[in-house]
């Protein structure tokens, strides 16, 4: 058996965060589900962080799943495939849950399409080899991942080939896969992990060839004994490890689970890359296998709908492109108690308003929250009270940092890093005050004087 | 003579040997070190309007004319002063002055809060700073947001959000920009007033027909009719048509615009006219309450 170069001596856990409930039951037993085809696509142009793809100026009639329709914008940019067989409608624009308000090419699928089951394995299911990778060429592997249109599955949506892409500057070691899946509710990475292990595992080796890394660390919460077990047998006899770390959130987060899996600190305001590691989703590395190893590009997700609002919590093989409402309504429709839909989870997402909302390469779950979910109280001054910076995973201060933004004051919240904050959310959620902590920072950082 | 005389004339002839050196000193140092300073200076700094408000770009109207004496600044940059101001510089300078008129600006949406569709409710950081950054609180993501970043940072009492959307009250408005700097929608322009009440377009909407029509009910579909009717002066671009105030002049027909308008993107603004003033006379106020001073403790029941 081929031993890991890199043992991973991090301690398995990270310093504050928090412990939200985690209704993860809800739909972690429900296996992955088709959904039926929608009878519209919205592909937006932009699903990743970077320049946004860019349609050609005469757009081909027919769309054929897989075949792109709108080429990368730039380095730090991906290009957009059609996720079914159909006609080209014309650009719109659409909003996503996020704000942006961007061209999205619509598309009607034809009657025809492929079966459910087909779907399925031609994604998730079939077999996936974790051995004889090396005829794969490392420059082979990245070019594959850049005309795939790989981006960050886990929510960021920042592009893969990006990550992979060799820097002598800055070499890397380590390969970590990411399957914490520590957001609430959404289970969507926990099926991916038991229906597809090999997969992931494939997926992952194929980044460390690309990336030149010597070992794969597959991170998964403890709240998975099962997805750790799955993981385990199918990483047996390759370089792959899985490394367990401790339920708690937001241990997804780069800058914990790094620290927690491999004991190695990323500086403030830096990259896994600058202690020599790439960070990839499991739903990414999935991606990457399926780029290199069956040469199909980014067409489909598995999306999580859950949360008390909806009849039936389930996991969805979703292609991308359709609307928040076909995925609700495979999941049995909203209930009648039902007060928001989140795209995304409850800690990190974003309150959708329109369910014509498209699923992007990014959406990682839909969360519908009831009545009784939402704690709606009235806002209060800061009381210095310090939970915000007890919990605050990354060391900041963030009622300095909220207060400072709310008042413009810019050389505070620079010196206090304001650009440093992810936004999950773990200060709001504990804010007795209820002050808007993570939207006060988010609007500090757009609005902070560059330089 | 006692000690106490002595001590006291010592100290006084001392006192008076340092003033006369130290105003001999000073007196040469004014002759030596003196800085000719210009006698324009305080003549265009007093013709200035003195509300320091930064329009210029300078941080007040000390630093302007002090810009226009130095740097041979333009001297039509003050918008609270306008041509009256511009012209009386001019006087001083010894410049003559192109015609000049006072920029005011102009809020790109006219919907109010019932005329937006596809509204949720919205219970955030009340700023529009913050909303601005999330999506779906009203279906337009150009227009107004209604809460009034804006109006925190006017000094003059001149922009009010009434039914949710930010109007200019141009009596009081004086022009200094410092709500177009405010608004994260980037929706407020500064536009030369040729006269007291101008034609404008009074919509951000970049979309097209349907998309607007879906989430305002008055915004600008982008149908160029207004361009068609005088192509020289309105151009459409991005669905949205844009003045080209350089070429305006109040004498043009400009009514057959407004008429060409088949929602409500093309207003009239500025000054309120003889008409609207006579009607906002007739109107009867609401009958002022007196306060009544008298103490309710007299009648507090004390209990336990």
């Amino acid at each position: 058996m081929l031993e890991s170069p890199v043992t991973a001596p991090g301690r398995g856990t990270f310093t504050r965060g928090i412990h939200p409930f985690e209704g993860k039951e809800l739909a972690a037993d429900a296996p992955i589900e088709v959904l039926p085809t929608p009878k519209q696509l919205l592909l937006p142009v932009l699903q990743h962080i970077g320049a946004p793809a860019k349609p050609p100026p005469k757009l081909d009639k027919d769309a054929v799943a897989g075949k792109e329709i709108a080429g990368p914008g730039g380095f730090v940019s991906a290009p957009v495939h059609a996720s079914v067989t159909g006609k080209v409608g014309k650009i719109v624009r659409v909003t996503l849950p996020n704000g942006r308000h961007v061209d999205a090419v619509a598309i009607t699928p034809d009657p025809e399409q492929p079966t459910p089951d087909e779907l399925y394995a031609a994604v998730l299911g079939g077999d996936w080899p974790a051995t004889d990778l090396p005829e794969h060429e490392p420059g082979a592997i990245a070019d594959a991942v850049k005309r795939a249109g790989i981006v960050g599955m886990g929510g960021a949506a920042f592009p893969t080939h990006v990550k992979l892409a060799s820097n002598p500057a800055k070499p890397v070691d380590v390969v970590l896969v990411n399957g914490c899946e520590c957001e609430p509710y959404l289970t969507a990475d926990y099926r991916v992990m038991l229906e597809a292990p090999r997969g992931i595992v494939a997926g992952a080796l194929l980044a460390a060839r690309a990336a030149g890394a010597k070992a794969v660390v597959v991170a998964v919460e403890t709240n998975k004994p099962r997805a750790i077990e799955a993981l385990r047998t199918a990483a047996r006899g390759t370089i792959a490890t899985v490394k367990e770390l401790e339920t708690k959130y937001p241990m997804g987060g780069e800058k914990q689970t790094v620290p927690a899996a491999l004991g190695r600190t990323i500086p403030t305001g830096g990259l896994p890359l600058d202690v020599g590691v790439v960070v990839i989703n499991v739903g990414t590395a999935l991606a990457i296998a399926r780029a290199v190893l069956r040469e199909q590009p980014v067409t489909h997700r598995v999306v999580t709908v859950t949360g008390h609002g909806v009849h039936a919590p389930k996991n969805l093989l979703v292609p991308i492109g359709a609307p928040y409402a076909d995925l609700v309504a495979a999941a049995g429709g909203l209930r009648k108690d039902a007060v928001r839909v989140v795209s995304g989870g409850p800690m990190m997402g974003f309150a959708v308003a329109d369910l014509s909302v498209p699923v992007t390469k990014g959406t990682s779950g839909i969360t519908v929250l009831t009545r009784s979910d939402l704690a709606v109280a009235e806002q209060t001054a800061c009381v210095r009270c310090g939970r915000c910076v007890d919990v605050c995973p990354l060391g900041l201060v963030p009622t300095k940092l909220a207060l400072a933004a709310r008042k413009s004051i810019w050389d505070v919240a620079r010196r206090y890093h304001i650009t440093a904050c992810m936004e999950c959310g773990c200060c709001a959620y504990t804010c007795p005050a209820s002050i808007p902590l993570v939207q006060l920072i988010r609007m500090g950082k757009a609005r902070l004087p560059r330089g | 003579m006692s000690a106490i005389t002595i001590t006291l004339l010592l100290a006084a002839f001392t006192l008076l040997a340092m003033a006369v050196v130290m105003g001999t000193i000073l007196g040469v140092a004014n002759k030596v070190f003196h800085v000719p300073v210009d006698v324009r200076l305080e003549r265009v700094a007093a013709s200035l309007p003195g509300a320091n408000c930064g329009a210029c770009d300078y941080v007040g109207c000390g630093e302007y004319a002090e810009a226009i004496l130095v740097k041979g600044e333009a001297i039509t940059k003050c918008p609270v002063g306008g041509p009256a101001v511009a012209s009386a510089v001019g006087e001083i300078m010894g410049v003559s002055v192109e015609e000049a008129f006072p920029v005011r600006p102009v809020v790109h949406c006219a919907a109010t809060t019932a005329q937006r569709l596809k509204q949720t409710p919205y219970h955030g950081e009340q700023t529009c700073n913050a909303a601005n950054l999330v999506g779906g609180i009203q279906g337009c993501v150009y227009g107004c947001l209604g809460l009034g970043d804006c109006v925190a940072v006017c000094d003059y009492d001149a922009i009010h959000m009434i039914d949710g959307v930010a109007v200019i009250d141009y009596i009081k408005c004086i022009g200094c920009g410092a709500c177009v700097k405010a608004c994260p929608r980037n929706i407020i322009s500064q536009v030369p007033f040729k006269a007291d009440r101008i034609l404008a377009v009074q919509c951000a909407n970049k979309d097209f027909g349907k998309e607007v029509q879906e989430v305002c009910e008055v915004g600008c579909t982008g149908c160029k009719s207004c361009a068609r009717a005088n192509p020289d002066l309105i151009s459409v671009v991005d669905n949205l048509p844009v003045f080209d105030y350089t070429k305006y002049d109040p004498r043009m027909s400009l009514q057959v615009i407004q008429d060409k308008c088949r929602r409500e993107s093309m207003v009239w603004l500025g000054k309120p006219t003889p008409t609207e003033l006579a009607l906002a006379a007739n109107e009867t106020m609401p009958a002022r309450q007196e306060a009544e001073f008298k103490t309710t403790v007299d009648q507090t029941e004390w209990r336990g």
